[in-house]
């Protein structure tokens, strides 16, 4: 039995949802070889498997997979960005057979002033029994933007476990494209420091839960700068008896004056069996901010299905195009349309 | 116009006057128990009541659970609670009356400066008054009690309508909730009963008050109401205490059966003294298309852990809280709702205020649960925090658990300042900054204290006026 990724604030235990409990995972004690990984873009920004600046996570899921990812990484990437490009970097990683464990370490060093776009997937075939556990840690320096699209579309046998921390500095933005679709158990964690003045974090993700999945995702963000800005989206949709926790929250600090956090979690419930948990947190230690958060859950809307099956569409394509609608908000802040419509791809198949 | 605004605000100021919250009398009591928790001292309190066996034995178990439970491991931090320092049962020098005559001078003058006698008068069809650990007063208008309304304090139900009380004490706040739940199982006394019979409409309200005025003491009062199929009731509770230098605690419990369509709305102004710990449950049942509202505004304590539950057992039940907190310097106020939906077609609606300043601190904590079988449900919260000056902490901790689909669920909740542009706006019109930034703080709380009898929504915007004295502005 494991504990982790808990809460930055605890609640009543009766709540469940200070910390996520896992029985029956299977952590390997020595991690194989993984090979399979495969990079797209301009490599001479990529050093690997040479030592990563020293792990100290603020955060993380826990000590123990922190250490995991410090001693016993299979991969180590960094990536130094020191120009403005417009052309994706992408990192494949592929699991099959000969490659079932995956512990990677991902550090992404924008430098001031510099613009990347970087692309991160894990994907396994449908019936591998797979393992993650994965740290990415980026730093957007003055002035820096990185854009992240990060896609998780593992299969619902292996296990998925994500650390995820961003320090960013004055006017330096990161944004992010989530796309947490993988794992028999997704458990993530995302914290954002948004150290600098007028520094700007914007985390747009969707989950798609079928089966038993589980998933449980603990987005922090601090704000500390002056005028920064942080906002979060989440959408989601569950189906059969998959469960999702969600704890999203916005912690303003002092002396972060004129600062903005929003966030908006919304779960559509495919199926009576679903199971939506949800704690969307504002802490709040100065005055001068504005913090708003807003969290739904319920069915898709009867009206809007029985419109479109009353054109002609199945319940399921109905279902499936409302899903897709809803995900398309987030999905648009992906340029390539090659990259969107393989995501699509995967929701249809997922929800199949 | 300026000086006009400043002369209103004044006016208001000079129409309250905080010491009658802070009445101090001297510490007399009949009989006090010495400090701390022991089987011996529950089984002291036992015998200055004269408990019937089955409650002495439910005392001496509370005590087992309260040593077995935990503190919580979240929220404000309770270290400086030495239970071994506080004497949980006081009994002034009053019997109880249904008298004003009758009330020793001193405790009837404090109850007098607090409005209460002049209330019943005017606005109550009943009042309670309770003064340490025992009610000294307790009164209802004749045509209720003709028409079968019971309404008293708990040794006298206990006594008077004991299979009524033993078949709902502690059922709807079982003593394994949490470790000052166990407390209260164990040294409760005092507090009110009240049953309104089917069909039965209370139209004006009952009030029960409560005031702890010994020093290193706590007040454990036990509230129990049964509104019974198709009657209503409206009721209120009003608290306080005068200011010592060393820790009180209240940890009373209020246990509320909304039958079947019947409605229960139940208002609370609580105005403890700032060295009190105010760790109180309070839980109702709610029957098929019963409705519970609940009312609250939390002024007073220097912790206080508060989150009243609803739990719509009947299909068609309603809820509704409607709450403010006011924390100011020194103050951790740990407020909040909870809801569990058992049955279908059960809806909820949250409206939850706070307003911090001179380094208080606020929290909303909530849980929404909707279960597998509340199938067309449905939850709004919207929560709302003022923070009114950088030294301040407002914080908002919502729980959203939904284990079925076909229903509808949304919570909002949004933090910020007073708005410079509509601090502007009201200057332009003639106020003084003080005065606007007065006028959108009790704006602000309107909605809450619309909810609440007139006379306590001045009380409210008379102690709002007070709280921002000297910090606004």
């Amino acid at each position: 039995m494991i504990k982790l990724n808990e809460t930055p604030v605890r609640t009543s235990r009766n709540f469940n949802i200070n910390n996520i409990t896992l029985e029956n995972v299977d952590i390997p004690k020595e991690v194989g070889d993984f090979k399979k990984v495969q990079i797209i873009g301009e490599n001479s920004k990529i050093k690997m498997n040479e030592e990563c600046s020293e792990i100290s996570l603020n955060y993380g899921l826990s000590d123990f997979f922190t250490n995991q990812v410090k001693q016993k990484a299979n991969q180590k990437i960094r990536c130094n960005v020191e120009s403005k490009t417009e052309k994706e970097l992408r990192i494949y990683f592929d699991f099959d057979e000969e490659n079932l464990q995956l512990v990677d370490d991902i550090e992404i060093i924008a430098n001031e002033e510099t613009k990347a776009t970087i692309m991160i997937k894990y994907e396994a075939d449908e019936k591998l029994a797979c393992f993650h556990n994965g740290i990415l840690r980026v730093v957007a320096k003055k002035g820096a933007k990185v854009n992240v699209i990060f896609m998780n579309l593992l299969n619902t046998n292996s296990n998925h476990f994500m650390a995820i921390e961003n320090e960013i500095e004055e006017k330096a933005k990161v944004n992010y494209c989530i796309v947490d679709f993988g794992g028999k158990n997704c458990i993530t964690n995302l914290d954002s420091n948004l150290l600098g003045n007028f520094s700007e974090n914007r985390i747009h993700t969707i989950y798609l839960g079928k089966e038993k999945q589980l998933f449980d995702l603990n987005y922090r963000g601090v704000l500390r700068g002056e005028k920064s800005n942080l906002e979060m989206e989440v959408q989601g949709a569950l189906k059969d008896n998959a469960k999702k926790h969600f704890k999203g929250t916005i912690d303003f600090k002092k002396g972060a004056k004129k600062a903005k956090g929003n966030e908006n979690e919304a779960c559509m419930l495919l199926s009576d069996t679903a199971k939506s948990l949800a704690l969307p947190m504002l802490l709040c230690a100065e005055e001068e901010v504005e913090g708003n958060h807003s969290s739904s859950a319920g069915k898709i809307g009867e009206k809007e299905l029985f419109y479109m099956m009353s054109r002609g569409f199945t319940f399921k394509e109905a279902q499936k195009l409302m899903v897709r609608a809803k995900f398309n908000k987030i999905l648009q802040n992906i340029k390539s349309e090659g990259l969107r419509n393989y995501i699509l791809k995967e929701i249809d198949e997922r929800l199949e | 116009m300026s000086k006009k605004g400043k002369t209103m605000s004044k006016t208001n100021l000079d129409e309250i006057n905080r010491n009658i919250y802070d009445i101090k009398n001297k510490d007399e009591y009949d009989f006090k128990i010495k400090k701390g928790l022991t089987p011996e001292i529950i089984e002291e309190i036992s015998n200055q009541k004269n408990d019937p066996d089955w409650m002495r034995d439910f005392r001496l178990k509370a005590l087992e659970v309260y040593h077995e439970l935990e503190l919580p491991t979240w929220g404000p931090d309770l270290s400086e609670l030495d239970m071994s320092q506080i004497a949980t049962y006081v009994r002034p020098k009053s019997k109880l009356n249904n008298s004003w005559e009758d009330v020793p001078d001193d405790i009837k003058n404090t109850f007098d400066k607090l409005g209460i006698p002049e209330a019943e008068k005017t606005s109550l069809a009943g009042v309670g008054a309770q003064y340490d650990s025992e009610v000294v007063y307790h009164s209802m208008k004749e045509e209720l009690i003709q028409q079968g309304v019971i309404y008293t304090d708990m040794e006298t139900a206990l006594q008077e309508y004991p299979d009524l009380v033993q078949n709902h004490f502690m059922k709807c706040v079982p003593v394994y909730d949490h470790k000052f739940v166990a407390l209260h199982g164990a040294v409760w006394s005092g507090g009110s009963f009240v049953y309104v019979p089917k069909g039965v409409k209370v139209d004006i309200p009952l009030q029960s008050y409560f005031r702890l005025n010994s020093p290193e003491s706590g007040q454990f009062e036990h509230t129990l109401i049964i509104v019974d199929e198709g009657a209503s009731l409206h009721f209120i509770e009003g608290c306080s205490a005068p200011k010592y230098n060393k820790v009180n605690l209240h940890a009373g419990c209020v246990e509320l059966y909304v039958k079947d369509n019947a409605y229960l709305r139940y208002s609370t102004i609580e105005n403890w003294s700032k060295n009190m710990l105010n760790l109180n449950t309070k839980k109702a049942f709610v029957g098929k298309n019963a409705k519970m509202e609940w009312v609250s505004g939390s002024f007073g304590s220097k912790i206080s852990m508060l989150y009243p539950m609803s739990i719509l057992n009947g299909e068609g039940a309603k809820t509704e809280f409607t709450g403010i907190s006011f924390a100011g310097k020194g103050q951790n106020l740990d407020n909040g709702f909870k809801v569990v939906h058992n049955a279908r077609n059960t809806s909820s609606v949250v409206n939850a205020k706070s307003i911090s300043k001179n380094g208080g601190k606020c929290t909303y904590r909530s849980l929404v649960r909707i279960n597998e079988k509340a199938k067309y449900s449905k939850s709004s919260v919207s929560c709302e925090s003022l923070m009114l000056d950088d030294i301040s902490i407002s914080d908002t901790i919502p729980v959203n658990d939904i284990q079925t689909d076909e229903v509808e669920v949304s919570h909002e909740a949004k933090i910020g300042k007073i708005s410079d542009k509509t601090i502007f706006y009201l200057m332009s019109r003639g106020l003084s900054e003080e005065d606007a930034k007065a006028m959108i703080v009790r704006g602000f709380a309107y909605p809450i204290s619309k909810e609440l009898p007139v006379e306590y929504a001045v009380e409210m915007n008379n102690l709002i006026n007070l709280e921002l004295e000297g910090s606004i502005g």
